[in-house]
């Protein structure tokens, strides 16, 4: 009887404890207005993503959203289930928006569609979602297979066999991208694909694919590559002198190598364009004006544009930022897998070198106003709504012409 | 004291007939594996008239390095009946260490690299201590330092890694002396001396004793408990150091840089002889299945069909050099080598 007693005092003191405590998050909350924004990460551990979610968390300190903004990160790994579950816990936690990495294009959205309901805000950025109320962020539509694959071409002279080094296999980003690609190179009866191989956008798979499809191979002409394309030309330097044209995203290395005179000479000839990690703090600015209703924003998919670099507009940087339109970082600042797209002098004035590296904002920065104008990005089927058509011309160059006639 | 080393000596497998039998089919299963390589890579011609060159062999036995290294290690676990699932972790470590302590600078690189692989050592010591004196099952136990060690390295590099490639692992990586890379040289060393500690030491041969039988190891006065604790050390500085030559290899470190190493480094083990139970399987094996796995995947990536084909294709082939490898082959062959001898 007493031990009964005993239980019931401790448990209404901690019921009673629960309500007071509660009480007061609510008072606090009603006091400052914190937003709760939530960050959700798929998955961490490549140079991409961690630039990617540091310029978010500096955005995040930097005022006046240090004072407004609570943001908490979550990493849940590579499989669709960890981030459904991930999602259903940030809103039962009540957040204001989340803004996500999402692992999967189709899986999450009925957890998406949920949390619309409850009013959270969902912004998704370089990867996509086909459910209608989330906000997708990204450069996905801008054209990044076809116009690098134009740009290949218009090197090669129309004629040549080329590797294809692809992204991660069942991808619809990959898919996409290939598509584009694919498009360009079937127009042209010289162009031959004589290795295609998945090096899951890592520089050392790359390295390695590329080396085992060089032992097949070793008169290439040409390499189409996603994301890890200076592994690709570490494993030419290792064969021996000759490098070839290629195409690639952003890494600092590539650029690096593109620019340099000893490695144009070996024969390196291309253009660097792809995913740029700013889309990630574009995609944040774009959630907080609108839950701070400086902007009305319906759901929507908004583009983000290619990066867009030749060999003869690689410029070096001088500080930690891309001032004068310089776009890439001396080798001992950043490391060869940097990707170096992660400013934007007009959506991002208020990052550094500091920002994308360690998370930290830039001392005396405040957050700057978002151009009014946003550029809606043409339905994709699969990747950014379902039940939808993508419009005549998708594939339509939109940074280069073709120099060669099919 | 003496009657205690009588009894090690008692292990020694010169003095026991069914263990030179044993032996003896080891190496037959280790020919095998080797042949089937050679074999390979002599048909890829068949799919690309560039294959099978003298170039090929020195791509396929520079990529094999790597699992070469780590199969010894992992070897050495499985020998004794264990799993070392830590390996990619360590490997990220080895590798994000030596980028970040040494780097392009070369800083102290020649006390620095070792204390990095002293420091991957005792990791492995701490899986092997929870392994041993703890009682957790080896997959958990390693599991469980992989996920720290791993998160450990994302803390610490703030998830980019800096930095690059120390000259010295750059000239192991890339330079060629006579015509083959320096890496060839410096791993047939390496297995040369691999070989000998697990079949010709007093160590190597308790490690048998142990994964054979663990009570009857210590019955025979083998002190179980600190032996066990080496191969997880051993394993761990073996993942270390394939991170400092993937450093070399590719100049610079990722956190995902040793994530496509898992299970080939188990493969590697088992298809070239070894029993995944533990007790058995020779380390020339090992190698053997290193290089038969790298060269299948070198030609496989040539064929031009799709990506889903090529690994069903893959998958299929490793299956059939198992099943002939195991077989009856194995057996009359080794019959007859012994039956030669005498």
């Amino acid at each position: 009887m007493k031990l009964f007693r005993t239980l019931a005092t401790a448990a209404s003191l901690t019921l009673a404890a629960t309500i007071g405590m509660g009480t007061l998050v609510q008072n606090a909350q009603a006091q400052d207005k914190k937003f709760k924004i939530y960050l959700s990460l798929s998955y961490s551990g490549n140079a991409w993503q961690s630039e990617a979610a540091n310029i978010v968390k500096a955005l995040a300190q930097t005022p006046p959203y240090d004072k407004t903004v609570e943001l908490k990160e979550v990493i849940s790994g590579t499989d669709p289930q960890a981030q459904i579950s991930a999602y259903e816990s940030m809103i039962q936690a009540g957040a204001d928006g989340i803004i996500s990495f999402p692992i999967s294009s189709t899986a999450l959205n009925r957890t998406i569609h949920r949390g619309c309901q409850k009013g959270v805000l969902f912004f998704m950025y370089d990867a996509t979602v086909t459910e209608p109320c989330a906000y997708n962020v990204s450069y996905i539509t801008a054209g990044f297979g076809e116009n690098t694959a134009q740009a290949l071409v218009n090197i090669l002279g129309g004629k040549g066999k080329i590797f294809l080094s692809r992204g991660v296999p069942g991808n619809s980003v990959d898919k996409r991208h290939t598509d584009g690609a694919m498009h360009i190179f079937n127009q042209y009866p010289g162009i031959k694909v004589v290795a295609e191989y998945y090096s899951f956008w890592d520089d050392r798979t790359t390295q390695q694919e590329t080396a085992k499809a060089l032992a097949a191979h070793p008169d290439v002409d040409g390499i189409w590559a996603q994301a890890g394309e200076y592994g690709a030309i570490q494993a030419l330097l290792a064969k021996g002198n000759k490098l070839v044209p290629m195409t690639g995203e952003n890494s600092d290395g590539f650029r690096l190598a593109l620019a340099d005179p000893k490695m144009q000479a070996m024969g390196l000839k291309g253009v660097s364009a792809g995913s740029p990690p700013a889309t990630a703090g574009y995609a944040f600015k774009l959630m907080m004006e609108t839950l701070t209703k400086k902007r009305e924003l319906k759901p929507m998919n908004i583009e983000y544009p290619l990066p867009w670099v030749p060999a003869d507009q690689v410029k070096l940087c001088k500080g930690d930022t891309f001032a004068d339109g310089c776009n890439v970082f001396p080798a001992s600042k950043v490391p060869s897998s940097f990707v170096t797209e992660v400013f934007n002098p007009q959506f991002l004035p208020e990052l550094s070198l500091q920002s994308a590296l360690e998370g930290k904002p830039t001392p005396g920065a405040t957050i700057q106003p978002l151009p009014a104008e946003i550029k809606q990005a043409p339905d994709a089927p699969g990747i950014n709504c379902s039940n939808c058509k993508a419009p005549a011309g998708e594939y339509k160059l939109t940074k280069i012409e073709a120099t060669v006639k099919p | 004291m003496n009657a205690h080393r009588d009894i090690m000596t008692g292990l020694d497998a010169t003095a026991d007939e069914r263990g030179s039998q044993k032996i003896d089919h080891d190496i037959v299963s280790a020919l095998l594996v080797f042949g089937l390589s050679i074999a390979l890579i002599l048909c890829s011609r068949f799919i690309s008239p560039a294959l099978g060159s003298w170039d090929q062999v020195l791509t396929v036995l520079t990529l094999a390095s790597f699992l070469v290294v780590l199969s010894f290690g992992q070897g050495l676990v499985i020998l004794i009946g264990g799993l070392d699932l830590s390996i990619p972790a360590l490997i990220t470590l080895g590798g994000v260490l030596t980028t970040n302590w040494i780097g392009t600078g070369d800083f102290g690189v020649w006390y620095l690299l070792p204390v990095i692989l002293v420091v991957c050592a005792l990791v492995g010591a701490v899986s092997g201590v929870g392994v041993v004196w703890l009682k957790i099952p080896p997959f958990i136990m390693t599991m469980a330092t992989s996920i720290v060690i791993a998160s450990a390295a994302l803390g610490y590099t703030n998830g980019t890694p800096r930095g690059g490639s120390p000259s010295a692992l750059l000239w192991l990586m890339k330079e060629r002396f006579l015509g083959v890379p320096v890496v060839i040289y410096f791993t047939i060393a390496l297995v040369l001396l691999a070989w000998a500690i697990q079949s010709y030491t007093a160590m190597g041969r308790r490690l048998y004793a142990l994964g054979t039988n663990r009570e009857a190891a210590r019955i025979a006065g083998v002190t179980v408990n600190r032996l066990e604790l080496a191969p997880y050390a051993i394993s761990a500085a073996c993942a270390g150091f394939v991170g400092m030559m993937l450093v070399g290899y590719s100049n610079g470190a990722t956190l995902r840089m040793g994530d496509s190493y898992m299970l080939p480094s188990i493969a590697a083990v088992v298809i070239g002889g070894s029993s995944i139970l533990g007790g058995s399987g020779t380390f020339i094996g090992t190698v053997g299945g290193a290089i038969l796995l790298t060269s299948l995947g070198t030609v496989i990536s040539a064929i031009g069909l799709s990506a889903g084909w090529r690994t069903i294709i893959e998958g299929a082939i490793i299956v059939a050099a198992l099943l002939v490898l195991r077989g009856e082959l194995v057996v009359r062959l080794g019959n007859r080598l012994i039956a030669w001898k005498r």
